[in-house]
C-alpha cells in the first residue's frame, strides 16, 4: 500500500499525461474539428501549470530523447517527401525558400530588437523564427491526406528552412561572447562540420540500411521497421557527436527517397508507433515552456508570430506566380508555414542541457513557439482547406 | 432533348483523346493536382485541348481533326512535351497506363464541378473506382449511316484494340493477370457494353428517342459503349483503348483505326449480322484476359484465331490503305507491338526487375516522358 502519493503521481505523470493528451486529441477533432496535435501541445501546456503539477519541473533526459526521436522520424518522413529535381527544374521554389528565409530573419529581428531585447538575443530569435517545423506540417498533411501545391510547397520549403534555421543559430551561438568560436572563419569552420557531418551521417546511413536490408534478405518486404530504427540510431549518434539531428534525419530521408527506396504507404508515419511518438512530442514541447515565460514574453512574442507571418506571406506570395501557382495559393502557402515549435524548442532545450539557460533569455521566443503551437495546426489546416486541397468527407470520420 | 441530326465530316480524319496519370513524385500514388496543372497551363497557349477529367488526378487532351499519322504524331508531341514541362514546375508526374498500379479508389477527389459531382452521387464508388485512364479515337464520317455501318463493321477489331494498347495488368496493388483490366471497371456501368444493332441513322434516332423516354438516359454521354457515334461532331469513337504509356502508341492506334475504317468503306458487305455479335464478348474477354495471345472466334465458320495473327493478316490486308493515308509509320510500329508485346508487358517487366509497384509507375513516368524506344 502506497503512503506516499505524491511518489506515484510523479511515477505515472508522463503516461497519464499522454493518455489524456490523446483521448482529448481524438475529442476535439471529432467536435470542433482542430488537428489533434494542437489538443497535445494544450494538454502539455496545462498540466504543467504551476496550480495543476502533474508535470514538474524539466522533463528528464530519457524524454528529452524520445521527442528527438520522435521529431527525427517526422524529419525523416518530411525528406522523404523531398524532390531534389524539383528545386533544379523549378529555381523560383529555392528562391522563395531563400528570400522568405531572409525577410523572415530581417522583421524578426527588427521587432525583437524594437520589443527590447539585446542585439545578439534579438538575432538568435531571428535565426530560429526562421524555421518552419515539417513536424507540425507532415502530421497535418497526414491527417488531413491534402494534396496540391500549398503541400507540395510547405513541405519543401519547410525542409529548407529548417536547415537554415539551424546552420545560422549555430553560428549565431558560436560567435556569441563567450561562445566557443573567435572568429566569423572559427564559426563558419565548425557550421561546416555540422553541416557536413550531419549530412554524412545522414547518407551514409541511407546507404548501410539497403545493404542491410539486402544482407538479411527482406528487399522485397515492407522495410518500416528497418528505417526507424536507423532514425533513432542516427539521432543518438547525432546527439553524441555534437551534430544536428534535424539536419542528419532529413538527409536521411532525402537520400532514401532519391535512391528509390519505398516505404509501405499503410505504414506512413511510422503507424502507430509515429503517432505515440507524436503524441510525446507535442505534449513536451508545451511542457518546456513554462509558465513565467509565457508571461514575461507574451506581448512581444505575439508582435514576433505576426512579424514572422507577414514576412512568410509576403515573399512566398510575391513570387508564387513566376514559380507556377496562383498569389492566393502563394499567400495559403505562407500562413501554412506558420508552426516553428518542435525544431525551435529542441534546438533551445538542446542549448539548455550544454548549459546556457536560452529559453529564460529568449522568452519571447518561447511564448512565440507555444502560441504557434497551439495556432499553427489550425492554421496549416485551414489554409489547405482553403486552397481546395482537402477532400471534403462525405460521411463525418 | 431529342438526337441531333449527324453533322456531315471529312470522312477518314481523325481526332484523338488521352486521359493522363498525373502523379505525385514523392509516393508515386495518384496526386489531386489537375486544378493546379490547368491554372498553369492556362497561361499560354496549349497545343491542343486539355480538360479536368471526374476525379483531379485525371487530366484529359484532345488533338484537333487530323488528316495523317504524322501530324497527329507532331501535335500529340507537342502536346506530351508542353505537359510535361508544366509538370516539371508544379513537381507532378504525368503518365499513360489504363490503371493506375496501386492507387485506392477511396482516396480519389471529385473534381469541383456539378456534373461531376451529380455523376458521383449517381454511381457512388463506381465512380472513384472509375479512375482508370483510356484512348478515345474519332473518325470522320460522311454521314449517319455511314457511321453506324463503321460502328458496327469494325467490331471485328474491337479484340485487336484492346490487345495493343493492353497497359492495365495491375490494381489496387495486385496482378490482375488480364493484360487491360480497365474494362472491367467499366463493364460495372448499367449502359456499357456494345449498341444495338442498327444500321440506319434514321432508326437509330427512333431507338434514342425511345431510351429517353425511359428517363435512363438524357444524352449520348450516358451510354458507355465500346464504340458511339458521336453527332454533333460527325464521327465515331472508339472508346476501348488503355491509355498506352506513351504518344507514339497513341498515334500508332488512330493510324492503324484509320486505315483499318478506310478498307471497311471498300466491303460494303463487312456488315455484321446478329450471330456475329454471339461471341463478341467471348472475343472481347479473350483480349482482355490474354492481350495478343489471346484467341478470338471469327466469322461463320467459327475459325479460332489467335489475335497476334489475326492483327498481323490485318496489317497486310489494309497495306495499301495506310500507303494512301500516309499511315506506314503507325503500320511499323503496331507491327513492333505485335512481336516486342504490349504495354502490359512493359510494365509487368517492369515490376519484376524493381519489385515494389512505385518502380513500376517511376517507369511508366519516364517512358512518358521520353517516348517510345528506338527500335
Amino acid at each position: 500500500m502506497p503512503t506516499d502519493w505524491t511518489v506515484v503521481a510523479a511515477g505515472i505523470a508522463w503516461p497519464l499525461t499522454l493518455v489524456l493528451a490523446w483521448a482529448l486529441g481524438e475529442v476535439a477533432r471529432r467536435w470542433l474539428r482542430i488537428p489533434r496535435i494542437s489538443t497535445y501541445a494544450i494538454t502539455g501546456f496545462v498540466l504543467s501549470l504551476p496550480g495543476v503539477g502533474l508535470l514538474r519541473g524539466a522533463p528528464d533526459d530519457q524524454v528529452l530523447l524520445l521527442a528527438h526521436v520522435a521529431l527525427g522520424l517526422v524529419l525523416f518522413e518530411a525528406g522523404y517527401r523531398i524532390n531534389l529535381r524539383w528545386f533544379r527544374a523549378n529555381p523560383w521554389i529555392a528562391l522563395t525558400a531563400a528570400l522568405e528565409a531572409i525577410l523572415t530573419f530581417a522583421a524578426v529581428e527588427w521587432v525583437a530588437t524594437a520589443g527590447g531585447l539585446a542585439p545578439l538575443e534579438a538575432r538568435l530569435t531571428a535565426t530560429l523564427a526562421m524555421a518552419t517545423s515539417p513536424a507540425t506540417i507532415v502530421r497535418v498533411v497526414n491527417e488531413l491526406r491534402s494534396s496540391g501545391q500549398v503541400t507540395e510547397r510547405i513541405l519543401h520549403l519547410s525542409a529548407l528552412n529548417c536547415a537554415l534555421a539551424v546552420l545560422a543559430f549555430k553560428v549565431t551561438v558560436g560567435l556569441a561572447p563567450g561562445g566557443p568560436d573567435a572568429t566569423v572563419m572559427d564559426a563558419t569552420r565548425d557550421v561546416i562540420w555540422v553541416l557536413l557531418g550531419s549530412i554524412l551521417l545522414g547518407v551514409l546511413m541511407g546507404a548501410l540500411v539497403p545493404a542491410v536490408l539486402a544482407a538479411v534478405r527482406r528487399t522485397g518486404q515492407d522495410s518500416t521497421l528497418a528505417y526507424a530504427l536507423a532514425v533513432i540510431l542516427l539521432v543518438a549518434l547525432d546527439r553524441a557527436l555534437g551534430l544536428s539531428p534535424v539536419v542528419a534525419t532529413l538527409a536521411l530521408g532525402v537520400v532514401s527517397r532519391n535512391r528509390r527506396v519505398f516505404l509501405s504507404p499503410s505504414e506512413r508515419g511510422f503507424g502507430a508507433l509515429g503517432a505515440m511518438l507524436a503524441v510525446l512530442l507535442f505534449v513536451f514541447i508545451a511542457v518546456v515552456v513554462e509558465w513565467h515565460q509565457l508571461r514575461a514574453g507574451f506581448a512581444l512574442g505575439s508582435a514576433l508570430v505576426a512579424a514572422r507571418l507577414l514576412a512568410k506571406v509576403a515573399a512566398s506570395s510575391a513570387l508564387a506566380v513566376l514559380s507556377g501557382t496562383s498569389w492566393r495559393k502563394g499567400a495559403l502557402t505562407g500562413v501554412a508555414m506558420a508552426p516553428m515549435s518542435a525544431v525551435v524548442i529542441l534546438v533551445l532545450e538542446e542549448t539548455h542541457a550544454r548549459g546556457l539557460a536560452l529559453l529564460d533569455t529568449l522568452a519571447p521566443l518561447a511564448a512565440a513557439s507555444l502560441l504557434v503551437e497551439l495556432a499553427g495546426p489550425i492554421l496549416v489546416g485551414r489554409a489547405l482547406r482553403a486552397a481546395h486541397e482537402v477532400e471534403r468527407p462525405e460521411v463525418a470520420d | 432533348m431529342p438526337l441531333g441530326p449527324f453533322t456531315a465530316s471529312e470522312p477518314l480524319t481523325m481526332g484523338v483523346e488521352l486521359e493522363l496519370q498525373l502523379v505525385s513524385l514523392s509516393d508515386f500514388d495518384l496526386a489531386a493536382a489537375s486544378p493546379d496543372l490547368l491554372d498553369l497551363l492556362a497561361r499560354a497557349p496549349f497545343p491542343g485541348s486539355v480538360t479536368p477529367e471526374i476525379t483531379e488526378s485525371m487530366l484529359e487532351i484532345a488533338t484537333g481533326v487530323h488528316r495523317d499519322h504524322a501530324a497527329m504524331l507532331a501535335q500529340l508531341t507537342a502536346i506530351r512535351d508542353t505537359l510535361v514541362r508544366a509538370g516539371d514546375r508544379l513537381n507532378i508526374g504525368i503518365g499513360g497506363g489504363g490503371t493506375h498500379p496501386f492507387q485506392l479508389w477511396a482516396d480519389r477527389r471529385i473534381f469541383r464541378k456539378p456534373r461531376f459531382r451529380e455523376v458521383s452521387a449517381l454511381y457512388g464508388y463506381l465512380s472513384k473506382q472509375f479512375t482508370v485512364f483510356g484512348q478515345h479515337v474519332h473518325i470522320g464520317c460522311a454521314d449517319g449511316d455511314e457511321a453506324l455501318f463503321l460502328l458496327h463493321a469494325l467490331h471485328r477489331y474491337v479484340p485487336h484494340f484492346i490487345a495493343l494498347s493492353a497497359s492495365s495488368p495491375f490494381v489496387q496493388g495486385r496482378d490482375t493477370l488480364f493484360q487491360s483490366a480497365r474494362l472491367n471497371s467499366i463493364s460495372a456501368f448499367p449502359l456499357s457494353g456494345r449498341a444495338p444493332l442498327l444500321l440506319s441513322w434514321e432508326r437509330f434516332t427512333e431507338y434514342f428517342a425511345r431510351m429517353e423516354r425511359t428517363g435512363v438516359v438524357k444524352s449520348m454521354k450516358d451510354f458507355y459503349w465500346d464504340l458511339r457515334p458521336k453527332p454533333e461532331y460527325g464521327t465515331i469513337e472508339l472508346r476501348l483503348c488503355d491509355t498506352p504509356l506513351t504518344v507514339e502508341r497513341a498515334a500508332a492506334l488512330a493510324g492503324y483505326l484509320q486505315a483499318v475504317c478506310a478498307m471497311l468503306r471498300d466491303r460494303p458487305d463487312a456488315v455484321p449480322t446478329d450471330d456475329d455479335y454471339l461471341v463478341y464478348g467471348y472475343n472481347r474477354f479473350q483480349a482482355c484476359r490474354f492481350g495478343l495471345d489471346g484467341t478470338v472466334i471469327i466469322g461463320p465458320a467459327a475459325d479460332a484465331v489467335p489475335i497476334r495473327e489475326d492483327v498481323l493478316t490485318t496489317l497486310r490486308q489494309v497495306a495499301p490503305y495506310a500507303a494512301a493515308l500516309g499511315a506506314e509509320g503507325a503500320m511499323d510500329l503496331v507491327y513492333r507491338i505485335t512481336h516486342e508485346g504490349s504495354d502490359a508487358t512493359t510494365l509487368r517487366r517492369a515490376y519484376e526487375a524493381r519489385g515494389v509497384m512505385e518502380g513500376v509507375v517511376d517507369g511508366a513516368l519516364a517512358r512518358f516522358r521520353a517516348g517510345e524506344p528506338v527500335a
